[in-house]
């Protein structure tokens, strides 16, 4: 791993493939996905989380840009959009088009995959942890955001308050269709029966909390009642 | 007066605060005639929530200064630019930068010797105060509307943070 490279080459010609992050220090390296890599480090004194996208060496070098670069934008502007609707995410700091990264506030906390899989809830707060996830769910729904990506891991619970906070908005996109929104339940709800399988009632809990908190929720639940019948896609044809 | 370090550029960012500055008509005359000699930034303290924003525009001026990608003149004014949600030049000089009826002021200069500090105080008729005076001098409600702000943001976190969000997603926009 590189992990020193001068500021001063950057103002070279080819400015994409410029490692950001790497300028700087103390940098450590938390996870790799199939998309980014996350980094943790400092960042104006505080702790800050780093997600560098790379590129993918199979796509043609100007497609493979042109994806990077929007799909960066676009997670940048859902935190925002999803903050502006009352869901808890980490704050942006810095957006790095040319190195393709996004440098965020670190969430100090536990996500809500880990403290379900490793029993660290009594009943009352996997409760209450279940009523915040339907409630954010209804208002990023109601604010026109689907998720896209509903997992327990992208879930976290805050230390300091305990609210959950919402990451990971990679795969979001702006839609008030109830198709979308079904569809994003839909994968919420396979994600709880791979995940946590021997807990039940997860799901309803959620349901029950978003049918409170979202105005529009029959024509969402309708929609969803049919995408749970025929899956996520809506045609089987190709 | 305060200064700071920048992760990953090797520069520091020195800030100094002066409250009820009599002299900003002639300091908009001077900067907007490129006589500030070593340049500065000229800050309307008003619209600065805390100091995590001007610290995240400073980052952004010097990288983009460092691949040769500034937007304004000067690495001072790319500063002062930075610190706006907006990609409206003009409108964010209005609102940030040094204005005929700016009250408090805040001066930043990157890696700044004492001399320069020097110079700058001899620059600004009003009275140094520390940094940590800058939340009560700045007007939270022209900011938040300036920069849309609305309640249920607030709920999420706080508003330097909200303003640090748009500042991070100006380029995204």
């Amino acid at each position: 791993m590189e992990v020193d490279r001068a500021a001063g080459e950057a103002s070279t010609s080819q400015p994409f493939d410029l490692e950001p992050i790497v300028r700087l220090e103390n940098c450590k390296l938390v996870s790799q996905g199939a998309e980014a890599r996350v980094w943790e480090t400092t960042f104006c004194g505080r702790p800050c989380i780093v997600k560098q996208r790379f590129s993918k060496k199979y796509r043609h070098p100007a497609l493979d840009r042109k994806l990077t670069v929007t799909r960066l934008k676009q997670e940048a502007r859902s935190v925002l959009r999803a903050r502006k609707a009352g869901v808890p995410t980490p704050a942006l700091y810095y957006v790095e088009l040319e190195a393709s990264s996004i440098y965020m506030e670190k969430v100090e906390g536990r996500s809500v995959r880990h403290l379900l899989q490793d029993g660290l809830l009594d009943d009352a707060g996997v409760a209450r942890v279940m009523a915040d996830v339907g409630r954010l769910l209804a208002l990023l729904h109601d604010g026109g955001l689907i998720h896209g990506d509903l997992t327990t891991s992208n879930m976290l619970v805050r230390e300091s308050d305990g609210a959950v906070v919402m990451i990971d908005f990679g795969l979001s996109y702006n839609s008030k269709l109830p198709e979308d929104k079904g569809v994003d339940l839909y994968v919420l709800e396979r994600a709880l029966t791979s995940a946590h399988s021997h807990l039940e009632g997860l799901f309803d809990q959620i349901l029950a909390s978003y049918k409170k908190h979202s105005k529009q929720w029959s024509a969402t639940f309708n929609r969803f009642a049919e995408v749970r019948l025929r899956g996520r896609k809506r045609t089987m044809v190709g | 007066m305060a200064s700071f370090e920048l992760e990953g550029h090797s520069s520091s960012l020195a800030v100094l605060l002066f409250r009820d500055v009599t002299n900003c008509k002639d300091l908009r005359q001077l900067v907007v005639s490129g006589r500030v000699n070593p340049e500065f930034a000229f800050i309307n303290a008003a619209g600065v929530l805390g100091l995590l924003p001007l610290q995240l525009a400073a980052h952004k001026a010097l990288t983009n200064n460092s691949r040769g990608r500034l937007v304004t003149k000067t690495l001072h004014a790319e500063l002062v630019y930075n610190l706006s949600g907006s990609k409206h030049i003009g409108e964010s000089f209005k609102r940030f930068g040094v204005g005929d009826d700016t009250r408090h002021l805040l001066v930043a200069r990157f890696d700044a010797a004492p001399e320069d500090l020097a110079y700058v105080r001899g620059l600004v008729r009003g009275a140094e105060v520390p940094l940590e005076q800058l939340a009560d001098l700045a007007d939270g409600g022209a900011a938040a509307k300036f920069f849309k702000i609305g309640d249920h943001e607030l709920a999420v976190g706080s508003a330097e943070e909200a303003v640090a969000c748009r500042i991070a997603v100006r380029d995204c926009l």
